[in-house]
């Protein structure tokens, strides 16, 4: 089953168009990053997908073939917004008791032993919680009505290492206990490197690349070529290109992945934050047309 | 722990949350707004519970002296009697606003602090949905909101029973009347769903609160100046019977209109002046008393006839206000609901 599926997916505010032609397959079982810049269109497309925002072109379904923002694709999914938004003048124990209410199911002894195994005072208020306390709330909360799609919009952006840590086991777990599909959007790939295992690379409001990250660094090679001109080699599609003196180092994609590179050339893998950033920095433009202002 | 949500098959439908869960929200998300309603409406209402029952004595003491008066000494009681009990100083205006008031501040946060803060991304997103959480947060406080005005409006009422009984007031007038039986509750409602209306649009609180109390009061303004008019008028030579909204009046003599001007001059010729509270006569000492003005126009022909809106009318104009008013505030809670489905951020 796919978790979410889109075909020519776009959103448009005014005449600016926030997200483009975004065709996406992600399969369920799996934590995707979707990694881009701010304002590459991560949280337009998590919108679309939790059912805030309706598409202007194209469609989506998610959980299989529900609509986004139905009661049973709402059902399903659990929210994390930008932000995290919370009512910061109910207490701890009210945000739990306001969620169980507003969902019809919601597992309140889990809610209750994961806040206390944190460190959450039930009577504190949500608007007095630091950031990473606040975040664990909120992914709580989601967590405790056992979703089949987590859908988490930036949610380590405000947290120092350590709370970003705790944060990203509690989903890791979540992950393994319940076996819930996670997408989680960031601008920072680093700390998504180690748990992704599936990649949608954005900017510009138009998805760079997509795909299970070992199929992707399967298909990648950083090429060095020492000396003489560069030549096109029809085993690969070149991705960036750079010269230093006599030397070039081309990012290039394989035709198919059988089809390394030949001898003369030193051709080594690419770790996936280097594959990432050559497309941002190139703006996606070899998948297709050429990216006005997605990066300066 | 580790038990998986039951799967929905495509297509289905899935039974939506329950009514008592959202009970709970609903008390819970405006807990705050209702004690703070109901703080401000006990003080009010202990403020016309202890005028009232003044109102009440001072009646009482006054006993017979009611219109029509007769003696002098019961001009005097009754005079004191109205100056006492008929000036209320803000309390008159406050009454008239209060449902505006009321509605915009409870009324525009609902929607429009969720939107505001941002937490309506929170709200939005629950299994519940949005439709179910935007019943949930504006219909019980809509009815609460409007029972607890409604209940001020009996108490205003029982307060100015006296003075209206005294003919100081009526209950028809514009002052009183959208304050008490149905009409407060329609005005109530009018004030709430153009509140929440004017938070979903504005998607932030304070110029929601200030533009839907905008709104409402030209409403209220222009219902005052319709109002007297939606019911034909009826007609009676001379005073109109005690209690009755007086609208308008014109000298006639044997039946046919006659300007104000040819009344005026008919009374200077017997040394009686018009003025806008009534009459005044120059009188020399040792003259005769002077004519009585009244008896002397009817004797030639000339009389006042008045339009008015009788006091048995009085529920008949609050069906008619209340009505209209649910017309209206239905229509935009009916369009509040239709923008939350609609929105799309």
């Amino acid at each position: 089953m796919n978790i979410i599926e889109t075909h020519e997916l776009g959103r448009r505010y005014g005449t600016t168009w926030a997200l483009q032609d975004c065709s996406l397959t992600i399969p369920a079982g799996h934590l995707t990053a979707l990694v881009g810049p701010n304002g590459a269109g991560k949280t337009t497309l998590l919108n679309l997908v939790i059912g805030l925002s309706a598409p202007s072109a194209g469609n989506l379904t998610v959980l299989g073939d529900l609509r986004p923002g139905s009661l049973s694709a709402l059902d399903g999914i659990g929210f994390v917004a930008q932000d995290v938004p919370v009512y910061r003048g109910f207490s701890v124990s009210d945000m739990v008791h306001l969620t169980k209410n507003l969902n019809r199911s919601f597992d309140v002894g889990y809610a209750r032993q994961r806040l206390g195994d944190l460190g959450i005072d039930l009577r504190k208020r949500a608007g007095q919680l630091s950031g990473g306390q606040r975040a664990q709330l909120a992914l709580t909360l989601a967590l405790a009505r056992h979703p089949r799609l987590l859908v988490l919009d930036e949610p380590t952006a405000a947290l120092d290492p350590l709370a970003r840590h705790d944060f990203m086991a509690t989903v890791m777990a979540a992950m393994a206990d319940d076996g819930v599909s996670v997408v989680l959007s960031s601008h920072l790939l680093a700390e998504l490197e180690r748990v992704a295992d599936h990649l949608v690379l954005m900017s510009g409001g138009r998805v760079s690349l997509h795909g299970a990250v070992d199929d992707l660094l399967a298909e990648h090679r950083l090429v060095t070529t020492r000396s003489g001109p560069v030549t096109k080699d029809p085993l690969w599609e070149v991705v960036e290109s750079s010269t230093a003196g006599a030397q070039t180092q081309q990012l290039v994609r394989l035709r198919s992945p059988e089809s390394l590179p030949a001898s003369e050339h030193d051709a080594r893998p690419v770790g996936i934050e280097e594959l990432a950033m050559a497309y941002l920095r190139t703006g996606g433009r070899h998948v297709g047309r050429v990216l006005e202002g997605a990066h300066r | 722990m580790t038990t998986l949500a039951p799967v929905p098959t495509s297509g289905t439908a899935i039974s939506p949350v329950p009514l008592r869960q959202l009970a709970w929200v609903a008390r819970r998300r405006n807990r705050a707004t209702v004690l703070g309603l109901g703080g401000l409406l006990a003080a009010l209402a202990t403020y016309l519970v202890v005028t009232g029952l003044q109102a009440h004595a001072a009646y009482d003491d006054l006993g017979s002296c009611v219109p029509p008066i007769t003696t002098d000494a019961c001009r005097i009681r009754w005079d004191s009697f109205i100056n006492g009990q008929g000036q209320r100083g803000l309390t008159g205006p406050l009454l008239l606003m209060l449902p505006g008031i009321v509605g915009a501040v409870v009324g525009a946060p609902l929607i429009g602090r969720e939107l505001e803060s941002g937490v309506f991304r929170y709200s939005w997103t629950q299994g519940a949905g949005r439709m179910r959480w935007a019943v949930a947060i504006i219909i019980p406080i809509v009815v609460l909101t409007a029972a607890l005005m409604g209940s001020l409006g009996l108490l205003v009422a029982w307060r100015n029973g006296p003075v209206v009984d005294a003919g100081a007031t009526q209950r028809l007038d514009t002052s009183t009347f959208p304050t008490t039986g149905v009409a407060v509750l329609g005005w109530t409602l009018l004030g709430l769903s153009a509140g929440v209306l004017a938070g979903l649009i504005w998607r932030r609180v304070v110029p929601a609160v200030a533009s839907s109390f905008a709104a409402w009061f030209g409403l209220a303004y222009l219902a005052s100046t319709v109002r007297p008019q939606l019911l034909t008028p009826l007609t009676s030579a001379g005073q109109p019977p005690v209690g009755s909204l007086d609208i308008a009046d014109h000298w006639t003599k044997d039946g046919v209109g006659v300007p104000v001007s040819e009344v005026s001059s008919v009374l200077e010729k017997v040394g009686v002046q018009m003025r806008e509270d009534g009459f005044s006569a120059q009188v020399e000492a040792g003259s005769p008393a002077p004519t009585d003005p009244i008896t002397y126009l009817s004797d030639h022909g000339y009389i006042q006839v008045h339009s008015y809106q009788p006091d048995s009318r009085y529920w008949t104009f609050q069906w008619i206000e209340l009505s209209w008013l649910v017309l209206v505030s239905l229509a935009l809670l009916g369009l509040t609901f239709w923008l939350v489905r609609r929105r799309s951020i």
